[in-house]
């Protein structure tokens, strides 16, 4: 629940939050933090990522055996739980994005009917 | 499975470093430590909250509340251990008793025959449409037979006779009496027995006057033959005759004759095969269907039937197959479903005194559930809470019911004579367990539905505020409960009581002889060498007289049946004087040697008896029973009329008890007078039909003696070894054991049933103590107001008393206006008592007001010990 930021940023919708997070996995393993600030960057800062709500989803993801995680050391010498993308969370990308995609064209057929012509 | 994979403290190291990875990157665009540590923080959120919410994320949360619950559940139940104690006991009993019927009813009723594909395995019933309808199992005769085997290809037949008979067995030296199971060929076919050694009997074997050949059973070849594996194409005697041995019969092969030894029947339309003393088992070939057969059946037996209906006018008989499982245990069905059907009273029972209970338990937690309530419990947290406690109790008792389950199964076992259930064993299988568990969760739903509806309707407010209230309401509950059990004890008492009655009624019949200082002994005499009559008339006049010999004997004599025993059945007895001159009946037969009826001490009405004059060569003589006289020959003095055409009765007996087992009358009591004709053993000349009979009745020996006799066994075993040395007694009984073992049946339902309503009553009167003794400590307050406002003592404890007083009597009635209906059901058990039986009502009335009293007045004395001043100074 970050508060009085400049802009507005978007909420993220439901469900999406797992999606983004195997996407960010799929350059390397990255840590909690790290994951976060990779959506926000990635979406120039367009997308809010709670981060209160991403530590339970990384424990969702990682029971369904889509990522793994181990500590390490980051970059800055600390220690971090990286979090991995596995096999199975590879496939289970594949099927989101597929899935994601299409539900998005769909919204965008209804919210802009005239592109269809 | 019971660990999470990951802990609490690795997940909070996580966010911390999260948060420190946050706060160095805000320190790096340039804010201050603090600044950069609380931005940190608020970026992230609640610390808490996420940690909470992983925790409950995890899917162990549930098993870790049930745990919780359950250790509460198990200190709540440890902190009032008089509670716990009574509900587990209460449990135990009645599910124990539970448990034991209902091995008795898997045993019989649900568990397979213990051989291949018994659903193909069957029996034939008739079924008689008409004036009277009913279906029964048949024993068919040697025409039947000789049909069925012939002309019922979907069928592999077999047959044995009824039952099995008595003969002697001589090996070398070994002399021994056994159960000979006559069978016919492919007996062990149906049953799919292979011998362990040889093989079965041919077709060949089972023709008349085949070869003579003998299966051993396992335990007869581990006794007798000590497992020589050798003993195939042994020679042994048995009947007097030699048998070759052709098979062993492996471990497990029982059968339904249980018997030790078996030979092929050879039936045929002659002889025992002119009555149907044959019982008939059935194998259901593949690729063919029971309808088919039963419409071969029916084919076969077509003649018989047209017969059936031109001497039975308006009545018609069909045939159908029956599974095996059914026909053996048909008779026994519904007392097993009647036991069953208590023992489920008692559950009701057990269940209506722990819903009081828990029910009063609940109510004094009131306080607890509410200030949980109140902290934020939700109310189904609550709910979970009190119906684990339940079902905590619940598998508690029914693992007690377990145990007290195994020891009933197996005193009951011990109380049953051998061979009283088809069956070889009664385990507590998979199966009693299973239903064991069922019987205590649905107990516990029972028994906890009503404290559990109860608080739902705690009310914070009221309850927090006031002390623990008992409402008008859940009292007028309680003596529901209370009337209930009490209603359906006083049916169990009135259904033990009219049992009780028809027991007594049966062992103080009027035998018609004296049954006091006679000792009796049988042999068997289907032996080759006694279908000589002259041998057979040695044999019983040379051990009969050094019998006689043996110091204090008074009176010896040998008899066919005895009294209590059934009695062999001629139904070809032609009338041959007065108006039913010419018409056949049936009637009991016995041959006996002249000293009988004064050794049994059988009084003569009229006429006379025989005497050592009616020999073989003397004319044909017979003596009949009053009975026989009055249906038979219209009561008058029949001295001097014939049977047969030429048999001249010469006298008139009193009727002696008989065995109904010999079904001459069917439906009859347990013990039963019949028409009985007697003959001179010595008149029986007869070589075949004395092989008849002795293939089924083995006789007896009887001795009276004047007092007890020093080692009279070994010496009337003596004396007949003086006439025969190769003839051994089976056993020696006295009147009472006969008497017992006809008896057996309704002797051990009046025992189940009197401990069954035993247990009921405890039950009640548990149920009765503890709604008083709750009252008395509830109401101590309400007492003590009323006496120091000038009650009495005795007013008082009336006061309190009245509640378990009148929960009883409404009960009691009920009970009984439930009897009247209910136990009309029992008419077809009952002898020489009617179901509305007074004296038995009486005594329920009594029973259960005397323990009602005594149940209420007991805790009802705590009454005295209350002290006015004292519970007024509590306020």
């Amino acid at each position: 629940m970050s508060t009085q930021e400049a802009r507005e940023r978007l909420e993220l919708l439901q469900g999406t939050l797992d999606l983004l997070i195997l996407r960010t996995l799929i350059f390397g393993s990255q840590h909690g933090q790290g994951i976060a600030r990779a959506i926000q960057q990635t979406s120039d800062e367009e997308l809010l990522v709670e981060h209160g709500a991403l530590y339970p989803a990384l424990q969702r993801l990682e029971e369904r055996g889509w990522i793994s995680a181990k500590w390490g050391t980051s970059s800055n010498n600390r220690k971090a739980r990286f979090y991995s993308l596995t096999a199975a969370g590879r496939k289970q990308l594949v099927k989101e994005t597929a899935k994601w995609k299409r539900v998005a064209a769909a919204i965008g057929r209804i919210l802009d009917p005239a592109k269809e012509d | 499975m019971f660990r999470r994979k990951r802990k609490t403290s690795d997940f909070s190291a996580e966010i911390e470093a999260h948060i420190q990875h946050e706060s160095e990157r805000l320190l790096e665009q340039g804010l201050s430590e603090e600044e950069a540590r609380a931005a940190a923080c608020r970026s992230f959120g609640n610390v808490m909250q996420a940690e909470e919410r992983f925790y409950e994320s995890g899917r162990w949360l549930r098993w870790d509340h049930l745990l919780q619950d359950l250790r509460f559940g198990l200190r709540m139940l440890a902190r009032n251990p008089g509670f716990t104690v009574t509900v587990v006991l209460t449990l135990a009993l009645s599910i124990g008793a539970n448990t034991a019927i209902f091995s008795i009813v898997n045993a019989l009723l649900l568990k397979d025959l213990p051989y291949m594909q018994p659903q193909r395995m069957g029996t034939i019933y008739a079924r008689i449409t008409g004036s009277q309808s009913f279906d029964e199992r048949r024993t068919i005769d040697g025409e039947q037979w000789e049909l069925l085997r012939d002309n019922v290809p979907s069928l592999i037949s077999a047959v044995s006779a009824m039952r099995t008979s008595g003969v002697n067995l001589r090996a070398g030296s070994h002399v021994q009496y056994l159960h000979a199971g006559r069978i016919s060929a492919h007996y062990f076919d149906v049953l799919t027995l292979h011998p362990n050694v040889g093989r079965n009997f041919s077709e060949d074997e089972d023709r008349p006057h085949g070869p003579k050949t003998a299966i051993l059973s396992y335990a007869l070849w581990r006794t007798a033959f000590d497992g020589n594996p050798n003993v195939l194409g042994q020679s042994m005697l048995l009947k007097g005759e030699p048998y070759t041995i052709i098979g062993v019969l492996p471990v497990s092969g029982t059968t339904p004759l249980n018997a030790d030894v078996y030979i092929a029947l050879q039936a045929s339309r002659d002889g025992e095969g002119k009555g149907t003393n044959f019982a008939a088992i059935t194998r259901l070939r593949e690729g063919v269907t029971w309808q088919q057969a039963n419409a071969e059946i029916n084919r076969a037996w077509g003649q018989r039937a047209q017969r059936f209906a031109t001497s039975n006018p308006g009545a018609q008989v069909t045939y159908y197959s029956v599974p095996l499982k059914k026909g053996e245990t048909d008779t026994l069905q519904p007392q097993v479903l009647a036991l069953m059907l208590a023992a489920g009273c008692i559950l009701l029972i057990a269940c209506a005194n722990l819903a009081g209970l828990t029910l009063v338990r609940m109510l004094r937690r009131t306080a607890e559930i509410a200030t949980r309530l109140a902290v934020g419990a939700s109310s189904w947290q609550i709910q979970r809470q009190l119906w684990i406690e339940n079902l905590l109790l619940a598998l508690l008792g029914a693992t007690a019911g377990v145990g007290v389950g195994f020891l009933a199964l197996r005193g009951l076992l011990l109380l049953l004579p051998e061979h009283f259930l088809p069956v070889t064993n009664v385990p507590l299988d998979g199966r009693v367990l299973a239903f064991t568990l069922f019987l205590s969760l649905f107990t516990s739903v029972l028994f906890g539905m009503l404290p559990a509806l109860i608080t739902r309707k705690v009310n914070l407010r009221s309850s927090i505020a006031s002390r623990a209230v008992i409402g008008a309401g859940s009292v007028r509950l309680r003596q529901g409960l209370i009337a209930g059990e009490v209603a359906l004890t006083a049916v169990l008492l009135a259904a033990a009581g009219l049992l009780i009655r028809t027991l007594i009624h049966l062992e103080t019949m009027p035998p018609g002889f004296n049954p006091n200082g006679v000792i009796t002994a049988k042999a068997s005499l289907d032996d080759v060498r006694y279908q000589d009559s002259a041998s057979f008339r040695k044999l019983l006049n040379e051990s009969l007289a050094t019998m006689r010999e043996i110091p204090g004997v008074q009176n010896v004599a040998v008899g066919l049946s005895l009294p209590y025993e059934r009695a062999l059945i001629d139904g070809g007895i032609v009338l041959s004087s007065g108006q039913e001159a010419g018409q056949q009946i049936a009637a009991d037969e016995v041959y006996v040697t002249p000293t009988y009826f004064d050794t049994l001490q059988i009084p003569v009405l009229a006429g006379r008896t025989f005497t050592d004059a009616d020999g073989p060569d003397a004319q044909q003589v017979v003596v009949v029973n009053q009975t026989f006289a009055r249906k038979f020959l219209q009561g008058a003095n029949p001295a001097g009329r014939y049977l047969n055409k030429d048999m001249l009765i010469v006298g008139v007996v009193a009727d002696t008890v008989l065995s109904s087992a010999s079904r001459l009358n069917a439906g009859s009591a347990p013990l039963t007078k019949e028409e009985t004709i007697y003959l001179p053993a010595a008149q029986v000349v007869d070589g075949k039909f004395l092989s008849i009979l002795h293939t089924w009745f083995q006789p007896s020996w009887i001795v009276r003696t004047a007092g007890p006799v020093e080692g009279l066994t070994a010496q009337m075993q003596r004396a007949l070894a003086s006439a025969d040395p190769n003839l051994p007694f089976s056993g020696f009984y006295n009147m009472k054991d006969l008497m017992a073992a006809t008896l057996a049946t309704p002797r051990i339902e009046v025992a189940l049933l009197v401990a069954m309503a035993s247990l009921a009553l405890l039950l009640s009167a548990v149920g009765i103590f503890a709604l008083v003794a709750n009252m008395v400590a509830q109401r101590t307050r309400e007492i003590g107001i009323r006496m120091a406002l000038g009650s009495t003592i005795q007013k008082a404890m009336i006061h309190i008393g009245r509640s378990g007083v009148g929960a009883a009597a409404l009960g009691l009635v009920l009970g009984l206006i439930l009897s009247a209906g209910a136990l009309r059901a029992m008419r077809s058990v009952l002898y020489g008592v009617d179901v509305y039986d007074v004296p038995t009502i009486l005594v329920v009335v009594l029973t259960l007001s005397v323990v009602t009293l005594l149940a209420t007045t007991v805790p009802a004395l705590r009454v005295a010990r209350i002290d006015p001043a004292k519970t007024l100074r509590e306020e």
